[in-house]
């Protein structure tokens, strides 16, 4: 039999948020190992802070020790109960032990038998049930003092942010840094690689552009304008807060498509991608750029061109899209094909993705919700799930954080290998002139 | 003390990866829990399979066990559950693992954790006294650790989310050098006929059937990243709309190989959607150039700037691979086949090597059989390929099946081996039709 848990992703990933972001790790499991503390001990002892999960008929419920099984007799207990067992509405209620110290936390292992407080809750391993005293089943909810149960898990509780992950997350960013530093065009064609983030006002174009240049900055910075809704065509170099050299990529911020007339005239999505559209030209709804525009550009070479484009999408935004919006950004992502131009979907807003915390933005594809999300684009808009990223931008912090760095630093990283494979794929004669200038 | 391990995640992610997507979970460590043979059984017997690490001064190698940690003085039933493993670091991204598979049961003997090939311990440990033993044999070179050493701690994980089989041993710790030996054969092939020097393959199929895909998942595993190149998605019009010819580039210099990978419109069971059938005879002949759009209502001229009139043989295609999604074969429509069927009518009178191609294979890592070579033998998809065979009168050997990169972000080495083993038949197929063809 396998020692695998019997709680879903869901109530897992809710519990270790509920106890302050911490990870599990499965040491007993009490059908596999028998039903005796004695075995519990065995695997248990000396393992740090704990939860121990009962599964009951009704009821799951369990427990948080601050201390080590066996070692530490006064530590703190937590107890929780999942109201409901089902995966979208069970509720978590939390409450400690009694406060005042000594006697009641003190906990004794009979035969056979875990005490938790003074008479607080008490497993019966051997005769799989818990008893409990009334206040306690009150606080569970439960209206029965005495449950018999079917399983028992115990986990030790980590910090998910501890120390050795910081550090090796530290050197990850330092790497992806070194390499989006000397980061330069495939085959030199060109100075600069230019992606082009186009989709919904609101998506979070400009927060990713001002992301990516706090990033490299060092410290946040908000100079593509957020929320007031961008009208211009913007190119934005960035610049390396280290050396001040220009990084060899430009970022375009484009005005969002709108749900009917308003917002991008999708006309203008093949002239600004064949590299016709100058730095700041005010962009028209109702119609695309002319020729006889004062600084349109008349015959532009690769350098002028998009070489990726990014389609931004608010995560939360994906069950909700209209059939108008899906409908604008199908006909874009033809447009993009017909240029033989690679393109992305990238999901902003994990962040406020129900579940996820922090520490989950270290690798959010691994994520139940996020691959929920990927699925959902990968079927309405066509996107293959390897060209859909996901990043939390800088919108509300003052400090650079580690995490999101990493995050922001890796999608990048992804955006410009495909910007690569589109320059190594251009024809010859479409090449001249682009690294000059 | 904390219960964690001294793993950096650079190498739990190697391990993760030499495992193949499987978490771990720590059981025991040494420091902590102490060191006595006792202590470490209790906590490690009956978890499942389990790796058992062991950090020194200045290297962390170790075994893992498939099943349940043995006990005092009991026979295993399994001889070959175990290898042996070494982390090289040094590459800050990742570690190279070298593996080395035993062939007896781990035991354990008088308070000491053994591990034998053939005869002789190759590998164990004392925890009592800390003290490790390794066969020169199963050292590397360049890492001084064989012989007797005195470790500083010693932990042990339960591995979650393996089939635990006994092929899956040698299924992982034959990938690496598996993946090596493909690379090296194909990187530097040369088609064994003189009448041309490239190959040039042509995927045709369904719409959305994985054609742009499998062109990426060719150049990813020879330029070791995910490469996004063919335009692919999915809609309900083909989302290809140019004949492409796609050079595959290898290594760090990119030098081209000589097989390219032509890609085309999807097909479609309607009449004039998708690509059409006078077109697929024109690629099939090399007159239509790189980059053509294709138009489904009106096929080529040859008065098209681009028209090639006189094609060199060279030019032409060597060897078609239908390509079909593997979940979806009982769904193929009669008209479908019927337009296979006229392609492969051609192709045979052309002499041109032909293969299926079977993509979106779920449980693909199973395909790779003990061998590596047994593809058609995963029991899973026996009745679609047989389905297949049936259905477009395509014998068995010419239908193999792959899993695009087209879901993952980063590469995966038994992912590797899949692809490449599927173009080795692809281009050992093109040689067999190669040489037989008829002088015209
Ligand atoms: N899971 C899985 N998905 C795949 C595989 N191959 C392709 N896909 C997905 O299937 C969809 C279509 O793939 P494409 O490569 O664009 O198909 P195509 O045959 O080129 O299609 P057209 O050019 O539109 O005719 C994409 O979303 C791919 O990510 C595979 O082996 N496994
Ligand atoms: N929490 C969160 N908010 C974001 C994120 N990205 C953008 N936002 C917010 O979304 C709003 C719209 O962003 P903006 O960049 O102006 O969208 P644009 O119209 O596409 O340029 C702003 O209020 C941002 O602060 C993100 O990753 N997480
Ligand atoms: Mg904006
Ligand atoms: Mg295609």
């Amino acid at each position: 039999m396998a020692v695998t848990t019997q709680l879903t992703w869901m109530q897992e990933k809710s519990l270790q948020n509920c106890l302050g972001g911490k990870q599990f790790t499965l040491l007993y499991k009490a059908s596999v190992h028998g039903f005796s503390s004695e075995n519990l001990l065995e695997k248990c002892s000396n393992q740090g802070p704990t939860v121990t999960v009962i599964y009951g008929e009704d009821y799951v419920i369990g427990a948080y020790m601050q201390g080590s099984y066996y070692r530490d007799n006064k530590a703190s207990v937590t107890f929780f109960a999942f109201q409901r067992t089902e995966i979208s509405e069970f509720e978590i209620r939390i409450f400690n032990t009694r406060t005042d110290n000594n006697k009641i936390k003190e906990r004794r292992f009979g035969s056979g038998e875990i005490y938790y407080g003074y008479h607080d809750l008490q497993i019966n391993l051997n005769d799989r049930n818990v008893t409990m005293d009334r206040t306690t089943s009150k606080k569970f909810a439960l209206h029965k003092s005495h449950i018999s149960f079917q399983e028992c898990e115990v986990f030790r509780c980590e910090d998910s942010l501890d120390k050795r992950r910081i550090e090796d997350v530290t050197l990850l960013r330092k790497s992806l840094f070194s390499d989006m530093r000397t980061y330069n065009p495939c085959g030199g064609l060109v100075h600069q690689t230019r992606i082009l983030l186009l989709g919904p006002s609101g998506a979070g174009k400009s927060s990713f552009i001002n992301s990516v240049k706090s990033v490299f900055r060092g410290h946040v910075t908000n100079q593509a304008v957020v929320d007031f809704g961008t009208k211009q065509f913007r190119t934005y170099s960035i610049k390396d807060g280290e050396t001040g050299n220009s990084l060899q990529f430009v970022l375009c911020d484009s005005m969002g498509l709108g749900e009917k007339k308003e917002g991008l005239c999708t006309d203008d999505i093949f002239y600004i991608l064949k590299g016709h559209v100058p730095d700041r030209y005010q962009f028209n709804s109702i119609k695309p750029i002319t020729s006889s525009h004062l600084n349109y550009i008349d015959s532009p070479w690769l350098k002028d061109r998009i070489h990726c484009v990014v389609f931004v999408l608010d995560v939360n935004s994906v069950e909700n899209l209209s059939h108008e919006m899906v409908a604008k950004i199908k006909r874009a992502q033809r447009d993009v094909i017909k240029c033989g131009v690679v393109h992305m979907a990238l999901l902003t807003h994990v962040d406020d993705l129900h579940l996820i915390m922090k520490a989950d933005l270290i690798n959010p594809y691994g994520c139940m919700p996020v691959k929920l999300k990927l699925e959902e684009v990968h079927r309405k808009l066509g996107f293959p799930l390897s060209n859909i990223l996901v990043v939390s931008n800088y919108t509300s912090e003052w400090e650079l954080n580690l995490i999101k760095d990493v995050l922001i630093l890796s999608t990048l990283r992804q955006i410009l290998w495909a910007a690569d494979d589109f320059l190594e794929d251009v024809p010859a004669e479409e090449t001249f002139g682009g690294s000059e200038a | 003390m904390a219960v964690v391990t001294n793993l950096t995640w650079n190498q739990e992610r190697s391990l993760q990866k030499l495992f193949g997507c499987v978490s771990f979970s720590l059981l025991y460590k040494a420091s902590v829990h102490d060191s006595s043979i006792y202590t470490m059984l209790q906590r490690c017997t009956h978890q499942g399979s389990t790796i058992t690490l062991i950090y020194t001064d200045e290297n962390v190698f170790g075994a893992f066990i498939l099943g349940h940690y043995p006990q005092m003085g009991e026979e295993f039933e399994n001889p070959n559950s175990s290898f042996f493993f070494l982390l090289k670091s040094g590459n800050k991204e990742r570690s190279e693992i070298s593996t080395f598979v035993f062939n007896r049961a781990p035991e354990i003997i008088k308070k000491k954790l053994s591990f034998c090939f053939h005869n002789s311990e190759f590998f164990f440990l004392m925890p009592e006294s800390k003290r490790v033993f390794i066969h020169p044999q199963l050292a590397d070179k360049k890492f001084k650790c064989h012989g007797y050493s005195t470790y500083l701690d010693c932990e042990v994980f339960r591995v979650e989310g393996i089939k635990d089989d006994l092929s899956y041993i040698r299924r992982i710790t034959g990938v690496t050098q598996r993946r090596q030996r493909l690379l090296a054969e194909l990187s530097t092939y040369k088609p064994t006929t003189c009448l041309t020097p490239e190959i040039r393959i042509l995927l045709l199929g369904p719409i959305g059937s994985g054609k742009s895909t499998f062109i990426n998942s060719v150049k990813s595993v020879f330029q070791g990243r995910i490469i996004r190149q063919a335009i692919a998605g999915s809609d309900i019009t083909s989302i290809t709309e140019q004949y492409r010819i796609y050079s595959i580039k290898y290594g760090e210099d990119g030098i081209s190989l000589p097989f390219m990978l032509c890609d085309s419109m999807g097909l479609d069971e309607r009449e004039g959607e998708g690509l059409c059938m006078d077109d697929i005879f024109y690629i099939l002949e090399g007159c239509i150039p790189d980059r053509y759009q294709f138009n489904p209502r009106k096929p080529i001229t040859s008065s098209h700037s681009g028209f090639i009139t006189s094609p060199s043989l060279k030019e032409r295609i060597h060897c078609v691979a239908y390509v079909l999604d593997a979940n979806s074969i009982n769904n193929l429509s009669s008209q479908m086949v019927k337009k296979f069927k006229r392609v492969q009518e051609k192709v045979l009178q052309c002499g041109i090597g032909y293969v299926v191609l079977l993509t979106k294979v779920n449980n693909w890592d199973e395909i790779l059989q003990d061998d590596f070579l047994n593809m058609n033998r995963s029991t899973a998809y026996q009745s679609q390929i047989i389905c297949v065979s049936k259905k477009l009168t395509i014998p068995i050997p010419n239908i193999l099946m792959v899993d695009n990169y087209a879901s993952e972000r980063e590469m995966k080495p038994l992912k590797d081996v899949v692809i490449l083993s599927v173009l080795r038949q692809m281009l050992r197929i093109t040689d067999d039709f190669l040489e037989d063809l008829p002088l015209q």
